[in-house]
């Protein structure tokens, strides 16, 4: 075996590939001892959730996912130049490829932007919350998609893929370093309280990588897992005298004929169950939050509560050791709209859906300092694609909203090892193309790999003929921006 | 280094010794100097050609011929023959330079050396990358290309062999140590194989027959009973649906449901359960619209349209063109890995940095399969509704003629009273019709127009600014489902985005069909409707004209066909979608707004409308051309038609009219069998795409199969330019010819996997490089060769594997025999297995007594699909419904779908393809069998059916025993199961029952 295919879960040529005795382990490794382990874990199989490929500065992630393609030139890449050149036409030399072809005239940022704290890091007036929290984000302004088309964009953005049927960062990263906790699933979505986003499940599939690796959706509303107690109508000593049943019928079956590690593992699972039943009300319930916390997240005001309840639940969530929690804001497309893509007008547009989220973003950003867990936390803030610097409307016209960009826009993250207070990259002077320091998604997934311990080069999974990775075949860490 | 190639590496070693010792006992004294093809092609096939080959090798440096190596590269000359020292490739090579990360070992670098020294001299023409086979690569050379080879079974004497599959069984555990276990006991047979073949749980009648079944061929008369069942295609369709992701949703944004893919569902399974030989079964998947179209062939074909496919389409040329090569990288991919077990994605950019797969095959292969299109159309489901068809359409025919008769007549003449007129009308008869040069009445019924937001009229017609200028009609008084709409229009700027020139469209604004301009496409026409959910690009030309008005006009059939036309021709493609019925009284036509009650955004038009017409249903090509000349005709109203008509006319009229509708009912209801398949679009002419860059274009390629199988002719004898039919059928021919060792042996390793739970190559979707290596290769082929003389029957490899004495162990754990083969590859007992999801909700509803064994039909739906803002989505609904209680495979299948049950038990999202599934063990599984409605609907029903037959708890006991784990209950698990039953009711005792590992592995 050559080094790069040590990482994976075939551990020879002949071993069935997609199916390891690792797989029977529930969530992670860490709390199974003793003959429990030593059974279900041969020597060889200890892998990725045991070590990391080397020392993680992060352990674990929250990703902020913006719906509908947020506007970098409105938000955190600056240029004045559009101030000067708004009314004009675009000199081109190609004429650009947008997703409707409407190349309208130029317009000026509908946001005033300000340089905030220290860093001096321009943050538009569109985020007021976030520009305080300034010092402690490392943006990336010069991003680039392949597609500007929101669901193989937003796709790529999370799988390294346009296409569907390919595993999500979150679903790798399980796969990878495993949960810290067995009560919990790793990877944990929290969608938007108004809907899911388009392509539904499939934006947090396991694709082709074992189930347990799936991203589990905690509805808004209800029980926050489908399942997780019975319905109604059965006495909870019914509950408890069932399992002690099932236990013995299971016991006496291995009696009868030999043990198996599979069936081990169910009996185990059945106690992870019942585990689960205690943790998941006790995390969900945001009521044990004192008064100052519930104000700063903003569960107070109509228009923040629903994704400050989504942050603060992420917060609770890595708490108890969730690995990857993944907060959406955006619902799917169409009219009228519910995510971010403004064609029609970006200020009615990015002042609804930032007033949604600025307030709790930053009201996590500045509570997991104050907990010290920024430490080891990583905070992802992205969207699949940015806008475009001329607007969307006839050829001559001046129009008030955006198209998708595909060519240059911004994301941010937040937290363990990162330069903190920096922007690294730029766009042309429009704002349309990424022209210095090009930061593709592999690139970024690298570097997110990178910052949890892992070379997105040995992080691999065979399915039908290639080791497959989120990176595909590219990706180089942004060293530049690690601290 | 793998196991793989040490075992290479032995070969060639082993073919340099004998090599050697030929030369010495030939006296050939020539070994002195170095054989370039055996020692020194290997190493620049397998170190160098990777990069140094090609129209642009890395530092110009080609490796691959001899004038290029002493050309040389960018470096200038890097040979000198017979000086290594002097030359720049010794260099490099010598200073572990090159090749990068991977330098050569010693041994290697004195042959290269020696091999310059004594000239450089090269063997026979240009070297090929893909000639051998190397410890990086795999070459045409590669174990699973090459011919099958029947082995004789190997000479075993044992008493547990009953079959030849038992003699290399027997064979390989004998080498490794290993014993076979023995038979397992009947029950657990029967089990086993009622599981195996049909998914289902034996009935305990079922087990109580064979189990006192005291002949000598209970056995094979078992196998044959269950092969025979219905019930076996559902279990082996299954199979095949993961093999081909079959899904039942578009993916991507829109998500759309794929509500007519279930034909070819039952047409899988179908074919398995009449034993379709396989090559046939293939053939038909890949061409059957050409081979067999009136019995179920145009439907076989859906299989090539099964995966995702986008349909938000964006305007600009080059995003469409990339995703439709996406698509074909998903529809490529899945034909060669289900039917060829070869990888070809990574083609798509570059050549195969695994297995002999060049772009150029790639995209030949691409080419093969370039006339393929997604959507659906109307397939005839059998020869008898063909034939009634036609006898329906000729009466049609012959109805409507004499009624454009009766009414031709009678427009004639109503026509003759107006003195002005020049010429009569000749054409249909719209419903609604408007000359807006002369005023805003409808000239036919009183759908009047108002104006609205500034709109006005002109002697040239309604004049509309784009802004906030638009018109309506009153409501139409009656229902409209198929129709034309018509206009006479002159654009005011052909830059204009999104506004409606008419639109039928409810009174509320939601629901619509539009005549709209350039809303998705610049300066094109199309199909405007509510969430895009009628619209397809017409892909026609852009829009030129300006100066004056042209004539543009929609049909919307009643089979969804929808067809544009400008100036009287079609304008584009026609596509066949579906259509929306309006009842009546309750959709308006609004002129100059795309849809909606007020004007706004890009939804307004900017020009000028001289006329409008609607007719209720689709007019042909002919009509639309005749009224495109026939601009500024007048109409007859309906009360003047009828007053020209005699009470007789006019009763047969009505008559006629009757007759015509129920015709038309009858021939939707027949008609209408609209299938999600393959469309036969006109091909492309494929060309190689560098990097899979669409803006790249490389050579011209024609269609044809993969060269790297060398015993089937790959080259189609077609052009690049031929027709979809011939790509595909020839396609087919080359997939399932008998001499492609491939295509059987990746069947038989299927099918293996599916009986053992691992096939003998442990990756069934690909038998290259990255792959497994099979565990027992000649019994691979043995089978392969097996299957073909026995013309190519499924069951008939079913039946030999499974009354094999290898099958038949027992799954009894041997902590012995797993230190030396822990994962049993070789077979030294049966593997015990989780059943999978289907299996398992299929098994409640057995053992509840609630399975609904129908086969086939349109299948059932557990989720809510609705329409959010243009996308789909699934929601779960209750799963307890009887009208669910069908099996599994028959469950509506959407990609993306919130998750159930099933997805908690490794069933794939359907955007994946899956030749093995997971088998996972988690406790949301856990907490979906302790309290997901249905496991607590199929506990307290399954509590009700023993409650029925039987009185007594005990006796209730035994018989759930008997039907959940097909076995008698012993007296201790009865004493323990009593106080439990009292406590908490027989229901909470089948739920437990149905957690336990007993029922839920088949052992």
């Amino acid at each position: 075996m050559s080094d790069k295919t040590q990482i994976n879960n075939q551990a020879s040529a002949i071993v069935h590939p997609n199916i390891s005795r690792r797989e029977l382990l529930s969530f992670g490794s860490y709390g199974l001892t003793g003959a429990a382990l030593s059974n279900l874990v041969s020597a060889s199989e200890k892998t990725n959730t045991e070590t990391t490929h080397f020392q993680p500065k992060a352990k674990r992630v929250i990703h902020i996912c913006l719906m509908g393609g947020m506007s970098h030139l409105d938000s955190f890449d600056y240029k004045p130049q559009l101030q000067k050149l708004h009314g004009k036409e675009l000199q081109y030399e190609e004429r650009p490829a947008t997703f409707f072809n409407r190349i309208g005239l130029i317009r000026k940022n509908d946001w005033g932007f300000k340089q905030h704290g220290e860093s001096g890091l321009w943050v538009s007036d569109l985020f007021p919350h976030l520009a305080k929290v300034a010092d402690d984000l490392t943006v990336v302004n010069s991003m680039v998609a392949e597609s500007a088309n929101h669901t193989p964009a937003t796709f790529q953005q999370n799988t390294g893929f346009q296409l569907n049927g390919f595993p999500v960062m979150g679903s790798w990263i399980s796969y990878g370093l495993g949960s810290e906790t067995e009560d919990l699933p790793a990877y944990v979505v929290l969608p938007d309280a108004r809907g899911y986003p388009a392509g539904g499940t499939i934006n947090w599939s396991n694709g082709f990588l074992p189930s347990v690796h799936q991203g589990v959706a905690f509805n808004s509303q209800g029980t926050p897992i489908p399942d997780l107690f019975p319905p109604d109508g059965i006495a909870s000593d019914t509950d408890l005298s069932s399992r002690k049943l099932l236990a013995e019928m299971n016991q006496e079956d291995i009696n009868r004929y030999g043990p198996e590690d599979a069936l081990l593992a169910r009996i185990r699972s059945h106690e992870l169950a019942a585990r689960m039943q205690l943790t998941v009300p006790e995390v969900t319930g945001l009521e044990n939050e004192t008064e100052l916390t519930r104000e700063m997240y903003g569960l107070n005001n109509e228009t923040t509560r629903d994704f400050g309840k989504n942050c603060l639940l992420s917060r609770r969530l890595l708490e108890k050791g969730v690995r990857f929690v993944q907060i959406i804001s955006g619902g799917s497309f169409g009219s009228p709209r519910i995510n971010w893509d403004g064609h029609e007008d970006m200020v009615k547009n990015h002042n609804r859906e930032a007033l949604r989220i600025d307030q709790p973003v930053a009201a996590l950003i500045k509570d997991l300092k104050q907990r010290s867990m920024l430490e080891d936390t990583l905070i992802l803030f992205t969207t699949e694609f940015g806008r475009t610097p001329y607007t969307q409307a006839g050829d001559g016209e001046l129009g008030t909203g955006r198209d998708h960009n595909m060519y240059g826009f911004s994301v941010f993250m937040v937290g363990a090892g990162l330069k903190s207070g920096t922007t690294f990259g730029e766009t042309d002077e429009l704002g349309w193309k990424a022209v210095k320091d090009q930061v593709h998604w592999y690139d970024l997934h690298a570097t997110v790999l990178h910052l949890l311990g892992m070379d997105h080069e040995k992080l691999t999974f065979y399915h039908n003929g290639i080791e497959r990775r989120l990176t595909n075949v590219h990706g180089n860490v942004v060293k530049e921006i690690l601290a | 280094m793998t196991m793989r190639n040490l075992s290479n590496l032995n070969s060639l070693r082993f073919f340099l010794v004998t090599s050697v010792i030929l030369n010495l006992t030939g006296a050939v004294l020539s070994a002195q100097t170095i054989d370039f093809d055996k020692e020194i092609a290997p190493i620049l096939v397998s170190h160098c050609l990777e990069c140094h080959q090609g129209n642009e090798p890395e530092g110009g440096l080609n490796l691959s011929e001899l004038p290029a190596l002493m050309k040389g590269g960018e470096s200038g000359k890097v040979v000198y023959t017979g000086n290594a020292e002097k030359s720049l490739l010794w260099e490099r090579v010598r200073s572990d330079e090159m090749p990068p990360e991977h330098p050569l070992n010693d041994q290697e670098k004195t042959k290269v050396k020696r091999w310059i020294d004594e000239g450089a001299i090269w063997g026979n023409g240009p070297l090929d990358l893909f000639s051998l086979t190397t410890d990086q690569r795999a070459g045409r050379d590669w174990w699973s290309l090459q011919p099958l080879q029947r082995a004789m079974p190997p000479d075993v004497k044992s008493d547990w062999v009953r079959n030849n599959i038992d003699r290399f069984i027997y064979d390989k555990l004998a080498t490794n140590r290993l014993q076979p276990s023995p038979e397992a006991d009947r029950r657990i047979l029967i089990r086993r194989l009622s599981y195996d073949l049909t998914g289902l749980p034996p009935t305990p009648k079922e087990v109580d027959q064979f189990v006192n079944d005291d002949s000598k061929d209970a056995y094979e008369r078992l196998v044959d009973r269950l092969l025979d069942s219905p019930h076996y295609g559902e279990r082996w369709g299954r199979h095949w649906l993961d093999v081909v992701h079959f899904g039942e949703s578009n993916g991507f944004e829109y998500n759309q449901p794929r509500n007519n893919a279930w034909p070819y569902r039952n047409w899988v399974i179908n074919a398995f359960n009449e034993d379709m030989p396989y090559d046939e079964f293939v053939r038909q998947q890949i061409a059957g619209d050409i081979l067999a179209p009136d019995t179920g062939g145009s439907i076989a074909v859906a299989c090539l349209v099964t995966g995702p496919h986008n349909t938000t389409k964006p305007s600009n040329d080059t995003m469409r063109k990339t995703m439709r090569q996406d698509e074909m990288e998903d529809m490529v991919g899945m034909v060669n890995q289900a039917f060829l077990g070869m990888t070809t994605n990574c083609a798509r950019c570059h050549d195969h940095k695994f297995d002999p797969i060049s772009s150029s095959d790639y995209y030949s292969m691409a080419s093969s399969l370039a006339g393929v299109e997604f959507g659906e159309r109307n397939v005839p489901l059998d020869p008898q509704t063909v034939r009634k068809t036609a006898k329906l359409k000729n009466d049609l025919k012959r109805l409507e003629s004499k009624l454009s008769g009766l009414e031709q007549i009678a427009r004639e003449a109503a026509l003759r009273r107006d003195e002005n007129l020049e010429s009569p009308y000749q054409g249909p008869q719209p419903i609604a019709a408007w000359n807006f040069q002369t005023n805003l009445e409808d000239q036919v019924g009183s759908m009047d127009v108002t104006l609205v937001g500034g709109a006005r009229r002109e002697p040239s017609g309604l004049v509309l600014d784009g802004k906030g200028a638009f018109a309506r009609t009153s409501r139409i008084k009656k229902p409209l489902s198929a129709k034309t709409l018509e206009v006479w229009v002159q654009l005011g700027d052909l830059n204009q985005r999104g506004g409606g020139v008419i639109s039928h469209q409810t009174a509320d604004g939601v629901i619509f069909d539009a005549i709209v301009f350039a809303e998705r496409e610049a300066k094109r026409w199309m199909a405007g409707s509510n969430g895009f959910s009628r619209y397809e690009s017409f892909q026609a030309n852009e829009e030129t004209e300006k100066q004056k008005p042209i004539h543009v006009a929609i049909t919307y059939g009643s089979d969804g066909t929808i067809t544009g036309y400008r100036n009287g021709i079609p304008y584009g493609k026609t596509y066949k979608n579906n259509l929306a019925a309006y009842a009546a009284d309750t959709s308006e036509i609004v002129f100059g707004l795309r849809h909606g009650l007020a004007a706004g955004a890009n939804r307004m038009f900017r020009g000028t409308i001289s006329q409008a017409r609607i007719y209720d249903r689709a007019l042909t090509a002919a009509e639309i051309s005749a009224s495109a000349q026939s601009s500024g005709i007048q109409i007859v109203t309906e009360a003047e038609l009828v007053a020209q008509l005699s009470p007789a006319q006019r009763q047969e009229r009505v008559q006629l009219n009757l007759q015509i509708k129920q015709i038309v009912e009858s021939l939707k209801s027949l008609e209408n069998v609209k299938v999600w398949t393959a469309q036969s679009i006109a091909a492309a002419t494929v060309k190689v795409l560098g990097r899979g860059n669409v803006l790249q274009e490389g050579e011209v390629v024609a269609p044809r199969g993969l060269s790297a199988i060398q015993t089937v002719d790959a080259d189609f004898g077609l052009k690049p330019d031929s027709p979809d039919r011939d790509r595909r059928l020839k396609l087919a021919l080359w997939m399932t010819n008998s001499k492609n060792p491939l295509f059987s042996r990746v069947i038989v390793n299927r099918v293996w996997h599916y009986h053992f739970g691992a096939g003998m190559v442990s990756t069934p979707n690909d038998f290259g490089f990255n792959g497994g290596k099979p565990s027992h290769p000649r019994l691979l082929d043995w089978l392969a060769a097996e299957l073909q003389s026995n013309q190519w029957s499924l069951k008939h490899l079913h039946r030999l594997i499974v009354t094999s004495a290898t099958y038949r162990q027992s799954s009894r754990m041997n902590r012995a025999a797993a230190t030396i083969d822990a994962d049993n590859r070789f077979l030294w007992r049966k593997s015990p297995a989780r059943m999978e999801g289907e299996a398992l909700r299929d098994s409640m509803l057995a053992i509840a007594g609630k399975l609904d064994r129908t086969i086939g039909g349109k299948g059932y739906r557990d989720m809510r699909e609705y329409k959010f803002k243009g996308s789909h989505f699934y929601d779960p609904i209750p799963q307890n419904q009887p009208e669910q209680f069908r099996r599994t495979i028959y469950r509506f299948s959407p990609r993306g779908a919130k998750r159930t049950m099933l997805d908690t038990f490794d069933c794939p999202d359907p955007s994946t393809i899956t030749p093995q599934r997971a088998e996972t063990t988690t406790p949301l599984q856990s907490l979906a069998l302790m309290n997901n409605e249905f496991v607590l609907a199929m506990a307290k029903a399954t509590a009700n059916r023993l409650e029925t037959n039987q009185t007594k708890t005990e006796e209730q006991i035994r018989e759930l025993f008997r039907i959940a784990y097909g076995r008698e209950v012993e007296e201790q698990e009865i004493e323990r199961s009593l106080p439990f039953i009292q406590a908490h009711g027989l229901a909470a005792y089948c739920r437990v029952v149905f957690n336990s590992n007993e029922l839920l592995y088949v052992r």
